[in-house]
């Protein structure tokens, strides 16, 4: 896409989206992560949708400056093409008067250069915040993984205050960023820690048709079946566990 | 000297490729080549990650994790649920996700079970692997369709795997759900593995919307082997990147042997592939809509030389594999077309022993080179 265009749509679409998101202030559950947002985003959904709550995530990859607000106001991408961001550009424009707009978001942001966080954080004040992982995906863009977590530092800071914080606590790095938030947060992982606020995952059983998991918080245990395979789908599922117990509590 | 070598040959599509070079006018319905390129939005995403200095070291073994992440993500669409960390290898195209996926689970004198016809490059990799290849006709009057009795004949206690086409090359079959099924009791009874090549799963013409891969049967997973290539479907040949996906415990076996044969696939071809995935698909709707206009084309050519090439309408893939009346040596058939109007086509004997008597043409190519090679084959034909 062309610079100037690109230009045009990022503080275009910002401040439309910025507008609609005042005139219907829906509940924002921002995710973030090098790794596993999607599947963490369609289980918050799955388990949102499940007890009734009409919940709308971003599709794909449309987490970036131009891609968020999309998601945001339920438009496609004109990708490279002019002709084809026209009647985006227009629809934007008539997004504002739309009265129907899902009552909770649920929004990955995706990190890829240095000030990404800071400029999509400027679009969303999420109430709810998750960070799924962090590994060396991205890091070309910075100078080494203290940068890169810095994205991750302002996530937290510039979060909803009175918000809740969900972390890795299997991951160090996702570990050490609690100290940027003094309450509500909420860890989860694989390994024994004795801590309050964790939500614990093991695996039971590998299946031909998934995994059997057992998911401990607060000395409850309970076993779920999920049919897909990979340790980052115990994630996702008491990620999505803990964000419908947080909504269900709002409510 | 050369005794693992000496009885392989090259790819008679490449050895026509080579002759075809000679001559300048020539005009080459032979490799199964896109005619398209790159689509854009993947060649920005190279250019992206190229700027970013990413594409100049290895990626781990497997591939880039956000990749892999990204094919999980597009195959669970397709009610295939497999672990991106552990279950899903980044490939140099189709062909090495085969021979290393052959390489792990045979030994030398194994069998595999090939259809005949079927792409002529599986039989060299069987060997190469110091199996037999065995194979089993498709028939030609049923639309090609395969039959399970003859498969279940096939099968010996060395049986070490059935690998097939779905769609098929060269004849654009696409196997229905009940046969593969019936394969898939027959390798579980019988214990060997099923490698379905799906390459040109996005070419399907007509009623027939979603090709069902036995890949979605959560009971085949420790039996089944699927593989995918970015290279037709996203008209990516030259970047050489494909996919493997099994049970973890035949990828992890399947993963010494790629670390063994290319360490990765090439970086700066895994960034386009991610790409692809990302925002290939309307690239892809467009790639079919023309080859199904192709196919049309090359029909109604075909219709008018019917005394001479008999043919069954392809629904899938983009190939043709019509029986040339009168000639049983479909080797010599193509050096003629060659010699004479400069023509290329694949021999059909290059396809398996039941292929003879057949040639290949690729409606992959522009509908000006299929115009033009038909007009010098009607020439050629009505002489």
């Amino acid at each position: 896409m062309k610079t100037a265009l690109k230009q045009f749509l990022k503080y275009y679409l910002k401040y439309i989206t910025k507008l609609v998101l005042l005139i219907h202030r829906p509940l924002v559950i921002g995710v973030t992560g090098s790794i596993n947002e999607v599947f963490t985003k369609d289980e918050i959904k799955r388990q949102l949708t499940a007890t009734g709550l009409e919940a709308r995530s971003n599709p794909k990859n449309f987490n970036t400056e131009i891609g968020l607000p999309l998601a945001i106001l339920n438009l496609p991408s004109g990708y490279g093409s002019y002709k084809d961001w026209l009647p985006i550009i227009w629809q934007a424009f008539e997004s504002i008067f739309n009265l129907k707009f899902p009552k909770i978001l649920i929004l990955g942001l995706g990190v890829s250069d240095p000030g990404d966080m800071k400029y999509l954080m400027s679009l969303v004040k999420p109430k709810i915040a998750v960070i799924t992982d962090i590994t060396q995906r991205y890091i070309a863009s910075f100078a080494d993984m203290n940068k890169l977590a810095k994205e991750y530092e302002y996530f937290i800071k510039l979060m909803d205050k009175d918000g809740y914080l969900i972390l890795n606590h299997d991951n160090q790095r996702i570990k050490k960023l609690a100290e940027f938030k003094n309450d509500k947060t909420i860890f989860f992982g694989l390994a024994e820690t004795g801590l309050k606020n964790y939500w614990r995952g093991q695996v039971m059983e590998k299946t031909l048709n998934g995994q059997v998991v057992k998911v401990t918080e607060n000395g409850q245990t309970t076993e779920y079946q999920i049919n897909r395979f990979g340790q980052h789908h115990i994630y996702a599922l008491m990620i999505g566990l803990i964000v419908k117990k947080i909504v269900l509590n709002f409510k | 000297m050369f005794t693992r070598t000496k009885n392989l040959q090259l790819s008679v599509i490449k050895q026509i490729e080579i002759r075809a070079a000679k001559y300048p006018d020539v005009i080459s319905l032979a490799q199964g080549i896109p005619s398209f390129d790159t689509p854009a939005c993947i060649k920005r995403r190279v250019e992206r990650a190229l700027k970013n200095g990413v594409v100049a070291k290895y990626s781990l073994s497997p591939g880039l994790p956000e990749l892999r992440e990204m094919i999980e993500i597009s195959l669970a669409k397709e009610n295939m649920y497999y672990d991106w960390q552990k279950e899903i290898i980044v490939t140099v195209g189709a062909i090495e996700a085969i021979s290393a996926a052959i390489l792990a689970i045979s030994q030398p004198g194994d069998e595999i079970i090939l259809p005949s016809p079927s792409y002529t490059s599986y039989k060299e990799v069987v060997r190469l692997a110091g199996c037999t290849p065995v194979f089993v006709p498709l028939n030609e009057t049923a639309g090609w369709a395969f039959e399970l009795a003859k498969f279940a004949k096939a099968i010996t206690p060395k049986t070490k795997a059935i690998l097939f086409c779905n769609p098929n090359n060269p004849t654009g079959t696409i196997y229905s759900r009940q046969q593969l099924i019936g394969l898939a009791k027959l390798a579980a009874k019988h214990n060997f593995f099923i490698i379905s090549d799906e390459v040109y799963k996005n070419f399907i013409y007509g009623s027939e919307e979603k090709m069902f891969s036995l890949a979605e049967l959560p009971e085949m997973r420790k039996f089944v082997i699927r593989i995918f290539s970015f290279s037709k479907a996203y008209a990516m040949t030259g970047w050489r990147v494909g996919f493997i996906h099994s049970d973890e415990s035949i990828v992890s076996e399947i993963l010494k042997v790629h670390d063994a044969l290319v360490t990765c696939a090439p970086v700066i071809s895994q960034y386009a592939a991610l790409g692809a995935l990302e925002m290939g698909e309307r690239d892809v709707l467009h790639f079919k809509q023309q080859y199904q206009e192709r196919r049309d084309l090359i029909c109604s050519r075909l219709n008018k030389l019917n005394n001479f090439l008999h043919y069954i309408k392809p629904n899938s893939a983009y190939f043709v594999f019509p029986k040339v009346i009168n000639h049983n040596d479909s080797f010599a058939f193509a050096l003629e077309l060659l010699d004479k109007i400069q023509v290329a086509v694949v021999p059909g004997v290059a396809f398996g022993p039941n292929g003879e008597g057949h040639i290949r043409l690729s409606f992959g190519r522009t509908e000006a080179q299929i115009n033009g090679a038909f007009d010098r084959l009607e020439r050629y034909f009505k002489a």
